[in-house]
C-alpha cells in the first residue's frame, strides 16, 4: 500500500496522462471505425440474406452461416486469424488496420442480427403496400422499411458498440498501442499493477459509462413503437 | 499469396487441442454457475432488498459491466501478488470471470424477477406456500420463461469470449493450447482455423444441450440457431 502512495506522484505526471489520453483515443477510434464499417456491411448482409427466390438460396445460406459461425468464435481467435492471414498477403499492413478489420468482421456478425430484428419488427403489410405500388425491393427497404426500423435498431446497436469498447482490450495482444497495452507497458516500467490497472479500468469506465447512459436514454426514448407509446405508459403508470 | 497450408502437425497434436477444449468447457460451466449464484442473489437484492444493499449491488454492476473483463483479470493476476495473495492462473481467470458474469447475470435475472407480479406471490401466500415453495413454483418458472433465451445466449458468451481471455495469462484452454502449439512450429493459420472450428462445434453442442434442457425443465421453446 505504501508502495502505491509512494508511486502516485511519479505515476500521475502530465506525460503519462497524455499517453493514456492518446491510447484512449486510439481505443475509441478503433471501435468507432470498426463498428461503423461493420454496421454498414451488416446492412448489406441482411439485405442479401433476404433476397427472395430459389436461385439465391446459396447466398442466403452463406449469409446465415457467416453470422452463426463468427458469433461462436472468440474475438482473440479472430484477431490472430486476421493477423496471420493478412501477413501472408501483405507484410506492410499496420497493426491498427488489422485490428479494425478484425473488429469489422466481428461487428458484422453481431449487428446483422440486431438489424434483422429491427427490419422484421416492421409490419409485413407495409412491405406489401409498397410492393403493390410497384416499389423495387431496394426502394422499399430504403424508403419504407428502414425509417420505421431505426428506432428498434439504434439502441441495441449503440449498446453493442459500447460493449465493444471493452472487448477491444484484447487487441493489445497483437501490439496495438491502445489503453490495455499502455497499461501493461506502465506495469512493466515498475509501477504497481493495482495502481496501473485500476487507472486503466477507470479510463474504460469514463468512456463506456456515459455512452451506455446515452444508449439507455435512447432506448427509453425510441424503444416503444409510436402506436404503443401511450399503452406502455398507461401500463407502467 | 504464396502460403502452403500444412494441417499435418495440427492432426498430430489434436489430442492436446481436445484437452484444451475440455478445459474451456469446464471453465465456462464453473464461471457461468458461479456467476449465476451471484446473479440470483444480486437480482433478488435489487428487487426485494433494502436500499443500502441495493446501492451496493448497483455499484458492483455498474463498475464491472463498464470495464473490460481482461483488465479485471489482469487486476487479479498482476495486482493481487502485491498484497500477498498468490493464486494460480486458472484461479485468477475463474474468479475474474465469475465476478464478471455475476454482474451481467444480475442484470439479466433482474428482468426475470420483475416479471413476477406481487399479486402472484400474495396468491401463493394465501394458499399457504412456504418461501421455498414460492421460489420453486412461482418465481423460478417465471424467470425461466422470461429470461431463458438471454441466459442461454450469455452462457455461449462466457464459454467463448470469457474463457479465451485465460489464454492471455497462460491458462492452457483451447486458445491457450493453440498459442502454445503454434509458437513451436509457426503454423498459426492452421492451428487457429482448426481451433475456430472446434469453438463452433463446442458452442453448437452447448446450444443444443441448453435448448433440450430448457424444453425438458422449463418447457421453454429455446432457439438453437
Amino acid at each position: 500500500m505504501e508502495r502505491i502512495i509512494e508511486q502516485l506522484p511519479r505515476f500521475f505526471t502530465l506525460d503519462n496522462m497524455v499517453l493514456l489520453a492518446q491510447s484512449a483515443g486510439l481505443t475509441l477510434a478503433m471501435t468507432a471505425m470498426g463498428c461503423l464499417i461493420g454496421f454498414g456491411l451488416a446492412f448489406v448482409l441482411v439485405y442479401l440474406r433476404q433476397t427472395p427466390g430459389l436461385w439465391a438460396l446459396p447466398l442466403r445460406l452463406v449469409c446465415i452461416a457467416y453470422v452463426e459461425i463468427f458469433r461462436r468464435i472468440p474475438f482473440i481467435v479472430v484477431i490472430y486469424l486476421v493477423l496471420f492471414f493478412i501477413q501472408t498477403v501483405t507484410t506492410d499492413a499496420s497493426l491498427f488496420t488489422i485490428a479494425v478489420i478484425a473488429i469489422c468482421i466481428y461487428a458484422v456478425a453481431y449487428t446483422a442480427d440486431i438489424i434483422r430484428g429491427g427490419i422484421e419488427s416492421v409490419a409485413q403489410t407495409q412491405v406489401e403496400a409498397a410492393t403493390a405500388m410497384n416499389f423495387s425491393r431496394l426502394r422499399t427497404m430504403v424508403t419504407v422499411v428502414l425509417p420505421q426500423a431505426w428506432p428498434v435498431i439504434v439502441p441495441p446497436a449503440i449498446a453493442f458498440a459500447v460493449s465493444f469498447i471493452k472487448d477491444t482490450a484484447l487487441v493489445s495482444q497483437i501490439g496495438v498501442f491502445e489503453l490495455t497495452f499502455r497499461g501493461k507497458e506502465l506495469n512493466n516500467q515498475g509501477f504497481s499493477a493495482l495502481l496501473v490497472f485500476g487507472t486503466i479500468a477507470f479510463c474504460y469506465f469514463l468512456m463506456s459509462f456515459p455512452l451506455s447512459m446515452l444508449g439507455q436514454y435512447l432506448e427509453k426514448r425510441l424503444g416503444t413503437p409510436r402506436g404503443q407509446r401511450s399503452a406502455r405508459s398507461i401500463r407502467n403508470g | 499469396m504464396n502460403y502452403t497450408f500444412q494441417y499435418g502437425v495440427v492432426w498430430d497434436n489434436f489430442d492436446v487441442l481436445m484437452e484444451g477444449a475440455w478445459l474451456t468447457f469446464q471453465l465456462g460451466v464453473i464461471a457461468f454457475g458461479g456467476g449465476a449464484i451471484i446473479g440470483l442473489v444480486g437480482a433478488a437484492i435489487k428487487t426485494y432488498g433494502p436500499r443500502p444493499l441495493r446501492l451496493l449491488v448497483d455499484t458492483y454492476v455498474v463498475f464491472i459491466t463498464n470495464t473490460p473483463a481482461l483488465i479485471q483479470i489482469y487486476f487479479l493476476y498482476f495486482g493481487l501478488p502485491e498484497v500477498g495473495l498468490r493464486w494460480s492462473n486458472e484461479a485468477c481467470v475463474l474468479i475474474g470471470l465469475i465476478l464478471n458474469a455475476g454482474a451481467y447475470l444480475t442484470m439479466i435475472l433482474r428482468a426475470g424477477f420483475l416479471s413476477v407480479r406481487k399479486t402472484e406471490l400474495e396468491a401463493g401466500q394465501t394458499l399457504g406456500f412456504s418461501l421455498v415453495q414460492q421460489i420453486r413454483y412461482i418465481i423460478v418458472p417465471h424467470i425461466a420463461k422470461s429470461v431463458y433465451p438471454a441466459l442461454a445466449n450469455f452462457f455461449i458468451v462466457v464459454l467463448v469470449m470469457g474463457t479465451s481471455i485465460g489464454a492471455l495469462i497462460g491458462v492452457d484452454e483451447l486458445t491457450g493450447q493453440a498459442i502454445n502449439l503454434s509458437t513451436i512450429n509457426y503454423r498459426w493459420l492452421e492451428y487457429f482455423s482448426v481451433v475456430a472450428a472446434l469453438y463452433v462445434v463446442l458452442t453448437f453442442v452447448a446450444s443444443i444441450g441448453l435448448a433440450l434442457l430448457g424444453r425438458w425443465a422449463f418447457r421453454v421453446r429455446a432457439r438453437i440457431f
